[in-house]
């Protein structure tokens, strides 16, 4: 150890010399306070003993300089000193002192205070060398994260239709990573998905499950699967990967402008809200299934609250994290002070952003405590084509080959499947015809809802056209639909290349032929077309839009053959 | 400020009081609540939680519930949830875990 000794007596400065030579120290003097600090700076002693009462600078100052100077790392002081008053040791310990040593010396005293200062100047420079690992830890967790989070906003945003014209929201991170997602996505019918999900916990964890999440939320709807399908695949999914205390809250909503229906999904999130054109609350859709991860869903777990969309609805949907923000005090915002905004003293359009500026009036700058979300659906701007979407979609197509396809559906598949997502990937997949997978969905699915509702299920198109027979319908054809036994669907697709003029007048493309029957007593050929026109009504697509699709459209036999051509181009 | 945890057990059954606030906090308490010393199974076991005292719950301590159904053996497990304010019954519900517990 180095020591420095800071005395005007020589005789003591000798006498501490020699003791601590002897004990294999490295020795430096000073005979004035001044001197004491230079040498100091100079030799970077580990311990200092120090006199009081010194020329030119005393003990105490000594003392106070030398630990500002070295106030990086701990050097001990110890006084040497002849008083024994308490209140010149205290005025020592003041001053900066670690410890005393009365005059005259004990060696054994001496001794045993050096080895206990050694003790803790060892002790503190190890702190000193953990805080340092410790902030270079810190300093490399936090640009892993700041990386991770780029990453993680561009794999959960891929493709996403916030900016959706009918959207408006608002969300909130806690921490660097939200444990709230929130996606959007058009289906190739032309519906908008849209889902939140509030995760256990909030940051890292909870992003890495949001990943798969978003992933089959994309995938699926792109695919034209149901948000029921949905939910399952994600349950499923978050079941195998999440440790069995997390879960994800969840609800999914599909907007269908063209048949003015949402559907909505809620598991474990706060009511969805749905305000008229009074700005009151008209419907609300509680939670009324278990989150996503908790456990495997049953049939009735897929179900979905149907609701007949009017133009002037707006849905709200949030996250609890707005209902569950404290002010200062600790108090909770709370579903009250949330669904007073609906009173219907306010303007529909005013409401988003009212409930937000309450919302940050409340919090009056309290720390947040969980990651916050709210969502608006405008319903009345839910036709309206997203912006710039178009742009972005890459064509790539295959040459055109001929090929056929056919299926036939038993009463059984129909059941328990929606086969048409699969159907249209086979199509994409062996053909390609990039940007008409839209048209081709819609043909594909009103052909097989026209086979299965009213040539299987026998239902009549003309009950939606009422409001209270909106319902009806959907409830009708689900009863009818777990009862049916007997019929089958069968669809057959062919495909013929047209080679395009020579002349590069007309483009290369093909004829998809599709050809959709059903097993059942069919109807009168004017009766079809009533039906078909029936559907342009209340919450139909109908044959207008059909027409415009199609090249050709025929219904044969006795009203159960339907024939459609689509003419693509690449 | 998060909460404390009281506990009672007899050959049969185990009872875990919780008091104040039952969130991310309490997760090793709650824990070592229904792990017993003498490590026996926890399967077949009734547990009975009692929320009289608890002033918040948050989803942390909701999948806090789910672990203790795991290790009571999952849809065989015997919970009940006792002595639920309003809201705490509210945020139960909202999650719908009426289907996993008897809620009282």
């Amino acid at each position: 150890m180095k020591i420095l000794i800071v005395d005007d007596d020589p005789i003591n400065r000798t006498i501490l010399q020699r003791l601590l030579g002897k004990e294999g120290h490295e020795v430096i003097t000073a005979d004035n306070g001044v001197d004491g600090v230079d040498r100091f700076v100079e030799h970077q002693p580990d311990l200092v003993l120090l006199d009081i009462r010194m020329p030119r600078m005393n003990g105490y100052e000594a003392a106070q300089q030398i630990k500002r100077i070295s106030s990086a790392r701990f050097t001990p002081i110890i006084f040497l000193t002849a008083v024994t008053d308490e209140e010149g040791l205290v005025q020592c310990i003041d001053a900066g002192g670690d410890d005393f040593l009365t005059k005259p010396f004990n060696r054994t005293i001496l001794q045993a205070k050096i080895g206990a200062m050694e003790r803790i100047r060892q002790l503190h420079a190890r702190l000193r060398l953990q805080k340092e690992e410790l902030e270079l830890h810190q300093e490399r967790v936090h640009q892993e994260l700041e990386v991770g989070r780029h990453i993680f906003s561009h794999i959960v945003s891929a493709g996403n239709l916030m900016d959706a014209p009918c959207l408006n929201h608002w969300t909130s991170p806690m921490t660097l990573f939200n444990g709230d997602l929130l996606v959007a996505s058009y289906n190739p019918a032309g519906g908008l998905h849209i889902m939140l999900g509030d995760f256990t916990g909030h940051g890292l964890s909870a992003a890495v499950a949001a990943m798969p999440v978003a992933d089959i939320f994309y995938d699926m709807t792109a695919q034209g699967f149901t948000i029921g399908d949905m939910a399952e695949a994600m349950n499923v999914k978050l079941l195998s990967i999440m440790p069995k205390r997390m879960f994800c809250a969840a609800c999914l909503i599909e907007v269908d402008y063209r048949q003015k229906s949402l559907n909505i999904w809620n598991g474990g999130l706060p009511d969805v809200l749905i305000a008229d054109g009074s700005g009151r609350i008209a419907h609300r859709i509680v939670s009324s299934r278990l989150p996503l991860g908790v456990v495997p869903m049953t049939r009735e777990d897929r179900k979905v609250e149907l609701l007949e969309m009017h133009g002037d609805y707006r849905v709200f949907l949030l996250s609890d994290g707005v209902t569950e923000a404290t002010d200062p005090q600790g108090g909770m915002y709370g579903t009250e002070r949330l669904e007073s905004h609906f009173d219907g003293s306010r303007s529909p359009e005013e409401l988003f952003r009212g409930i937000l500026d309450d919302l940050e009036r409340f919090r009056d700058g309290a720390e947040q405590t969980d990651d916050v979300s709210l969502l608006e659906i405008v319903c009345a701007r839910a036709s309206e084509d997203p912006r710039g979407i178009d742009a972005k979609r890459q064509r790539t197509a295959i040459p055109p080959t001929p090929w056929e396809a056919s299926f036939t559906f038993s009463a059984q598949t129909l059941k328990s499947v929606d086969p048409l997502p699969t159907i249209i990937n086979a199509v994409m997949n062996l053909q390609a015809p990039t940007g008409h997978r839209e048209r081709l969905y819609t043909i594909l699915a009103e052909l097989f809802s026209n086979a299965l509702d009213h040539g299987l299920l026998q239902l009549d198109t003309r009950t939606k056209k009422s409001p209270e027979g909106f319902i009806q319908y959907y409830t009708q054809r689900e009863e009818r639909l777990a009862r049916l036994e007997q019929g089958t669907i069968r669809l057959e697709l062919a495909h013929l290349p047209r080679p395009g003029d020579p002349n590069g007048k007309e483009p290369m493309g093909g004829e998809i032929h599709i050809l959709m029957e059903d097993s059942g007593a069919g109807f009168e050929l004017a009766q079809v077309h009533t039906q078909l026109l029936g559907n342009t009504g209340h919450g139909g697509r109908g044959i207008a839009l059909m027409r415009s699709l199609c090249h050709s459209l025929e219904y044969q036999g006795r009203g159960n053959r339907a024939k459609a051509v689509y003419r693509w181009t690449v | 400020m998060s909460g404390t945890i009281n506990v009672s057990r007899n050959d049969k059954e185990t009872t875990i009081s919780v008091k104040g606030r039952f969130n991310f906090e309490m997760h090793s308490q709650f824990r070592a609540a229904y792990q017993s010393d003498s490590g026996d199974e926890n399967q077949g076991r009734r547990f009975v939680i009692d929320l009289a005292g608890t002033e918040y719950i948050d989803s942390s301590a909701l999948g806090m519930l789910l672990l203790l159904r795991e290790e009571a053996g999952a849809n065989e497990s015997d919970i009940e949830i006792i002595n639920t304010r309003p809201e705490i019954r509210k945020i139960l519900e909202t999650a719908n875990f009426q289907r996993l517990f008897k809620i009282a």
